[in-house]
Parts: C-alpha cells; structure tokens; sequence
C-alpha cells in the first residue's frame, strides 16, 4: 500500500488543462477546496466539495493514480470514523469528519499529480522563498522516485539473501527493516555527497542573483481560474454565515454510560 | 593550461597519501587520457583540478596547480567551474531538474547570465551533444547514455575552457559509451576544449587521446603519446591496454617488428597492409 499512496502525489508529464495552468491558481484551488471543507461540518457540502472533484481527475487523465491515493487513505479514514464514533460522536457528524479527510487528501493529490516539482519551485521563488530553500524542496521531491527504486532494489537484494519481511510477529518483522533501512541510507548519504559535489562543480552559488530561463507566467486562463475560484470561496463564506444549512443529522450515536 | 607542481594529497583519516608529487602539464587542445589501475589517484588528481578538493574533501594537500596562469589555490569550485568542467560517473546524481532543458540551463543561471544568453548556450550545448530533440524529457525517461549525453551538455552550457570527465562510460553499455567518447571528441574539435579524461576503457578512448598519463600508487608512471606508452609493455599490470596495441607488442618480440605500436583497429589495419605488402615486394 505505502507505495502505491504516494503514486497518487506524483507529478507524471502530460498535456491537459489542469497540467498546463500555473502552480498558483492551480494551488489556489486545492487550497479553497480544503478551506470550505473545514468551514463547514455539513455532511452535504462535503460530500459535494468532493464530487466536484471528480471530473477535475477526469480531465487530468489520472484517475487510475487518483483512486490509488483515495484507497491508501482508506485506513486513515476509517481510523477517524470509528474513532469519532466509537467516542460518542453521531453517525453523520463522524462521516463527515472522515469525508473532510477525503477531500483534503483528493485535492492535494490532483495538485501534486498536476504540478511539476519545477514548476512548484518557481512559484515558491515567486512568493518570496530564498532560491536555496526552494531548491532544496524540488531536489528532495525529484529524489523520491530514485530512492523508491533504490529500495525496492535493497528489498530484492536482501529477499535473494534468505530474509524474510512477510514472517513474525509485528515487532520481528519490524526488526527485519533494519537490513533495509541501513543500506538505504548509506546510500542516500552518498547520493547526497555526490550530488553536493556536481552542484558545486555547476556553479551553485556563485552569484547572488540568478535569472532562470524558465519563468512562470499567468496566462488569461489561470487569471480567470484564480478569479473564479475566488469567487466561490467568498461566496461558500457568505453563504455559511448567513443561511441556514440542513444539517442531515439523524442524531445516531452509539450510547454511552456518560451520555452524549 | 593546467600546470601541477609537487600536487600530494592525503585524505583526512587515511594515512597513505592518495596522490604524491603529482607534476603534470597539459597544453591547450589536449585530449589526455588519464588511466591506472583502481585505487592509483586518478580521481583525486581530477578532484584537484575544480577545487572539490581542498574545499569539499578534507586533507593534507601540498603543492600548486596553476589553472590558465591563475593559481587556484583559495578559490571555490563554484568560481572555478567557469574555467574548468567536471562530469561524474553516475549521471542520475548530476542532474537536478525534471526536463533537460532546465538542467543544461542550471549551470549558465548559477553564473548570473542574463536569459538570452542562457538561452543561446543551452541551444549550442545541446545541439553539439546531440540531445536537442531530449528538451522535455525528465532525466529518468532516459538511457544511461541519453543521461550522460545530458550532464556532458550542462557542463558545456558553463563554457569551461577545460572539462575533467571522470569515467563518464562506467554506468553504459559498450555502444553507448562509445559513443559518449565520440561526443567528448567532438567537443575537443568543435568547442576547442581541452580534454582530461580519466577511463578504463582504453580499447574504445585511445584512438581520440592526443596523449595518455598511467597513475600508480598515487604516482604517474608513464606519460606520452599512445603508440609510445603502450609500445613500454613494463609497468602496465592494472591497465587494460588495447588488445590491437598488445598484439602488436607480442608481434614484435616474435620479430615482426612494424613500427609504432598501433592503438586503433583502423590503425593496425593499415599498418599491417604495408607490412605484408613489402614482404611480398
């Protein structure tokens, strides 16, 4: 499961208009999502804010990855269901504590499948993040993929050994990831010496100000998303604090000795 | 162009120097295969040249490299690498971006450049690798020998008058690697670069080398042309000569002598035409 989740948040090239729009607006859609759905605990809305999303993956030809993120946070979510259950809270009320962790995991999941880490650093550079920072985010999200194989390697490696990961009680296999973790991570500081080395080899640092070749540049399309998207923010907030909403709320809940 | 004088250098913790009284020149235009045997110093001799040692790898160092008449000591490998290139080994670890446009451009940013120029050297960089048509890819949808071509590419982008390139075929298959030592010929003729390379592979590297350096221990042992230091058939355990050049040496000591010991198959090819042909006549 652990890898299939992050497939879901991996940037994969390709041409559609959710690819193509800048990180911003893009970001600003992911972050309106996630916003109404903490202002309001209305098992409805929630369950529109994340319907919505639906022809969003469509459109970015990844659904198969989107359902692969949305399966992985499977376990989390039942994990909040039954905790605000099993503790008294109603039937309704915890479903949409559980679909408020959807939506937020399904609209950042389109983001980052959408967005490449490049571009992602760009716009960090934009809003004022120091190149170094910005540079260090991309270069640690562009590594995930290579140690990810590098792993799976490791795993092989020691499997052909006669080690068994799928045997013993949880705390032996816990203690079968040390012949994993270790090499992976002498490797991973060796990768870093040596991409220390070519980054100083190529010039990082050597002078204060760089001009990037590629630059980031809101078209009339992301001005409308950005706007748009705006738009319903201020209106989902107006809405909330002035009408009334039908809370659905059966009033289910499992009885406990201290009461609701 | 590259003038070491005395050059030692003992790794911090080790107690043999890795490389001792290393003097070495090499002129502008040069194609200088630098080779010996695993564990001979080569690496650290090139670590030398970009400043990676003293500022990266701690140590005793001793003695002077004079890079273009400016002595490098005191100076970061960031404000050498507009003199000199470096390309490593593994090219997975050398480039940063997710397309390779934006990772040949890396290095011309790093030096301030304003955009048209960056923009003019990725072009030119590119197009002599012969990876133009590679501008979108991201590094791991590549062939080992794409990647290489790529990270050759970033450090030409730099313009480096010299460029260092460390076992650049040591992760590729025979074709590929082949043909990355072709690309590194080229630059010598189109980019009038000077080249110091450091391979293991001597069957495929000699026939571009205008002069071949053998490290051992830390010392270098032979130097010269080709044809002389592989015709030197003494001090060459560790050093996979090409196998053409070694059985003109066998040839030789069974008495067919036919002059200088050849390094290409092309080479040899020819020289054994005129040979049998003034047997005849």
């Amino acid at each position: 499961m652990s890898l299939n989740m992050f497939e879901g948040f991996k940037f994969k090239r390709k041409d559609t208009l959710l690819h193509r729009m800048d990180p911003r607006p893009k970001f600003l859609i992911a972050l309106t999502i996630f916003l109404l759905s903490l202002i309001y605990v209305n098992v409805l809305v929630l369950l529109i804010l994340l319907t919505v999303q639906v022809p969003l993956v469509y459109a970015s030809k990844s659904m198969r990855r989107w359902f692969g993120s949305m399966r992985g946070g499977t376990i989390l979510a039942a994990m909040i269901f039954f905790m605000n259950f099993l503790t008294g809270s109603t039937l309704v009320f915890s479903a949409t504590m559980t679909l408020r962790f959807l939506v937020l995991v399904s609209a950042f999941s389109i983001f980052f499948m959408t967005t490449s880490p490049d571009d992602l650093g760009l716009a960090l550079e934009r809003i004022g993040l120091p190149y170094t920072l910005s540079f260090t985010f991309t270069t640690s999200v562009r590594l995930v993929p290579t140690i990810a194989i590098e792993a799976q390697t490791i795993v092989d490696a020691q499997r052909s050994r006669g080690l068994e990961l799928d045997r013993g009680s949880v705390i032996e296999r816990v203690r079968k990831y040390i012949p994993i973790l270790i090499p992976l991570i002498v490797s991973a500081i060796r990768r870093s010496t040596e991409l220390a080395e070519a980054l100083e080899s190529r010039g990082f640092g050597a002078v204060k100000h760089r001009e990037p070749l590629a630059t980031l540049r809101m078209k009339r399309s992301d001005w409308a998303a950005a706007i748009t998207t705006t738009l319903v923010l201020v209106a989902g907030v107006y809405v909330q604090n002035t009408m009334p909403i039908p809370s659905f709320d059966t009033g289910i809940r499992i009885p406990l000795p201290w009461g609701p | 162009m590259i003038e070491a004088h005395n050059l030692s250098f003992t790794y911090a913790g080790s107690k043999r120097p890795a490389i001792l009284d290393v003097n070495l020149g090499v002129d502008k235009g040069e194609f200088v295969v630098l080779t010996g045997p695993s564990g001979c110093g080569k690496t650290t001799f090139a670590r030398c040249l970009n400043g990676l040692i003293p500022n990266f790898y701690q140590g005793e160092l001793s003695g002077s490299i004079t890079i273009m008449g400016t002595d490098i000591s005191g100076h970061t490998t960031s404000e050498l690498s507009r003199k000199v290139g470096f390309v490593f080994q593994n090219p997975e670890n050398q480039l940063f971006s997710l397309s390779i446009e934006r990772d040949v451009a890396f290095g011309p940013e790093n030096l301030g450049l304003p955009k048209e120029e960056t923009r003019r050297r990725v072009d030119w960089a590119m197009e002599i690798t012969g990876i133009s048509e590679l501008r979108e890819a991201a590094p791991y949808e590549l062939s080992g020998g794409q990647q290489q071509r790529a990270a050759i590419a970033a450090v030409l982008a730099m313009k480096p008058e010299i460029m260092v390139l460390d076992e650049p075929t040591s992760f590729l298959d025979p074709l590929s690697a082949s043909q990355i030592l072709e690309a590194v010929a080229d630059l010598r003729e189109e980019a009038n670069m000077t080249i110091v390379l450091i391979e293991h592979r001597l069957d495929l590297a000699s026939k571009y080398a205008s002069r071949i350096v053998v490290m051992d221990q830390g010392r270098v042992v032979l130097d010269g042309p080709p044809a002389k230091v592989y015709g030197e058939e003494a001090k060459l355990i560790g050093v996979g000569i090409p196998k053409i050049s070694m059985l003109f040496n066998l040839l030789r000591q069974d008495g067919f002598d036919m002059g200088e010991t050849p390094v290409s198959v092309e080479e040899a090819t020819e020289r054994l035409r005129s040979y049998l042909k003034d047997d005849r006549g």
